[in-house]
């Protein structure tokens, strides 16, 4: 036998947390990159700016599914790149964005989405400020130079690697511009 | 007795050796992960999944376990075999279940619930799902904790591995560094109209109703939250309030249902080659002078103990592989206090040393050893216990 009461506290607490469902599959895509807009304004303290696609080209990996890189431009001038990257948690996979100055250090990572519940402690942006101001030539090491997170090893593991991958492949293509 | 030493002893050295030239040879960091050889299974499934909007996931975990009392015979048991299946449906909706295998022949179903992605950080889901109390209740994967078994207390007071029918947020605040957890789930079952389920020496495992045609009266309501914005540490804090269901008919008779109040604190330390962790759990239960007098049973008022453990990595941190040696004290009673119905059992206040070893032949895949001496508060109750297992999740 069910008390009444606890019938309505329940479709009660159901109800109010249906107001916070998004309703368009493709709000996600645009508050995306409303998201990306928000970082770079704050990052380059720059309103106004515009983002082109990098002649830039590295390849994928099973901790970088997919990725683009594109150019900030500030006034015409180049201001930095921004990296978007998609690596695996543990059952789905999340994205992240890298914004660099224009050599390759990084400014700001952070998290734009991270679609399942387990890892997701890696969007911590205390955690995440140790990417800040490492250069391509840095190779990061899970549980020594990036702290690990207790019942988060396998998402930490995968955005590290997932950042050295991006570091290493960008250094060759600094070294093959420098030649 | 002297045969398993000898066994134990030529297994293990067989694999030191191995951790020695791998120390040896091996100087991979987590970098090299990347290269192709070096992928292991759960790795090579999401790379299967991931990057697409749907698919299925497949995974598991297992234990094969030997125990071996130094008094008694000794016991080889696959002790769970889970399987994991999840279905991503599109980019908010996931479905992810856990088929469990306990001892080969029982079967039963460890999750099986709705993820509903409603923004970045905050998560619906419905189904049958862990109670999240304390690390383990959580975290229970073989190559996520030392030791062949849980920490005991982890069965007896919290009681792993703990899961219901219910519904709740989950989700994180990433400014904070802070995860939160809160659900409504059904509760024990303290009568069947039988018998009382509940009793002293394992106080509220017994109760557990797993999903199967499980009876509700009551919500219960359980909730955690996760600190972890201090570099190296994390921090859980759960709780859990309610009471006991009883079948339809018993439900009226006092005594029938007791209340459940339950208090988690949890650390984790991890730092280099060095990492700690422990656990306190607290549970009040109340009216359960009514519940011993119907069912002459013999259940505590409260339950509660603590454990702490540490371990360091033997191996350099760049190596992929890691031999954690580590020493865990436990302390827990499920009589740690008793109404006036019955009277305190000494054999119920239980305290455990555990030392070994946790030898991870890759990320993913765990072989252990440990010795344990437990005694109760009883006199002469000391006994020691081997322990050999091999675990893996993927």
């Amino acid at each position: 036998m069910l008390r009444t009461t606890n019938i309505i506290f329940f479709f009660l607490g159901f109800f109010l947390l249906s107001f916070g469902l998004p309703l368009n599959e493709n709000s996600l895509a645009k508050r995306i990159e409303k998201k990306i807009n928000k970082e770079i304004t704050a990052v380059f303290s720059a309103a106004d700016f515009t983002l082109e696609t990098s002649s830039i080209q590295i390849e994928s990996n099973q901790f970088l599914l997919a990725h683009s890189i594109r150019e900030i431009k500030v006034e015409g001038q180049l201001a930095g790149y921004a990296f978007t990257g998609t690596a695996p948690s543990k059952t789905d996979s999340f994205d992240y964005l890298i914004l660099f100055d224009p050599t390759f250090t990084i400014k700001k990572a952070t998290v734009l989405v991270y679609r399942e519940d387990y890892g997701g402690e890696i969007s911590s942006k205390r955690w995440l400020s140790q990417f800040v101001k490492k250069q391509t030539g840095v190779s990061f090491i899970y549980g020594d130079t990036i702290s690990a997170i207790s019942g988060a090893t396998i998402s930490v593991q995968s955005m590290t690697a997932s950042v050295n991958h991006v570091f290493s492949s960008l250094k060759d293509v600094q070294s093959t511009i420098g030649q | 007795m002297r045969n398993f030493l000898t066994f134990f002893s030529f297994i293990f050295s067989g694999f030191f050796l191995q951790a020695q030239q791998g120390q040896a040879s091996a100087t991979t960091t987590v970098d090299s992960l990347v290269s192709a050889q070096q992928i292991n299974g759960y790795q090579r499934i999401l790379n299967n999944l991931s990057g697409i909007p749907q698919g299925v996931t497949i995974g598991g975990y297992g234990e094969i376990l030997y125990n071996q009392p130094t008094n008694l015979t000794g016991e080889l048991d696959v002790q769970r075999l889970v399987m994991l299946f999840g279905y991503k449906f599109d980019d908010r909706v996931q479905f992810v279940t856990e088929i469990e295998f306990e001892h080969v022949k029982e079967v039963y179903v460890e999750q099986a619930f709705v993820n509903y992605s409603v923004a970045n950080g905050l998560n619906i889901r419905a189904g049958l799902m862990l109670v999240p109390m304390g690390i383990i209740a959580e975290f229970h994967e073989p190559t996520t904790f030392n030791g062949v078994e849980r920490p005991s207390m982890d069965k007896y007071i919290v009681p792993t591995t703990w899961r219901e029918i219910g519904i709740g947020v989950a989700g994180r605040v990433d400014a904070l560094s802070f995860r939160y957890q809160a659900y409504l789930f059904n509760g024990f079952l303290s009568h069947d109209g039988q018998e009382g389920k509940l009793i002293g020496s394992s106080g509220l495992r017994g109760g557990r109703q797993k999903g199967a045609e499980s009876v509700v009266d009551q919500f219960n309501l359980s909730a955690k939250f996760d600190y972890y914005g201090i570099p190296n540490l994390r921090l859980g804090l759960s709780g859990y309030s309610g009471r006991t269901q009883a079948v339809d008919g018993q439900n009226a008779i006092p005594g029938s249902d007791i209340g459940v109040a339950m208090l988690g604190l949890d650390a984790r330390f991890k730092w280099q080659n060095l990492s700690a962790r422990g656990q306190f759990v607290h549970a009040s239960l109340s009216d359960t002078d009514a519940y011993n007098t119907l069912t002459g049973r013999d259940l505590g008022s409260a339950l509660g103990g603590f454990y702490v453990e540490t371990a360091y990595n033997i191996l350099p941190l760049a190596n992929r592989q890691r031999l954690d040696a580590f020493v865990r004290y436990e302390s827990y009673d499920t009589h740690k206090n008793v109404g006036t119905s019955i009277v305190k059992n000494p054999a119920f206040d239980r305290e455990e040393w555990t030392l070994g070893l946790s030898y991870h032949m890759s990320i993913g895949t765990v072989f252990k050893v440990d010795y344990q001496s437990k005694k109760t508060g009883l006199a002469d109750s000391q006994f020691g216990q081997f322990n050999v297992g091999v675990g893996v999740w993927f």
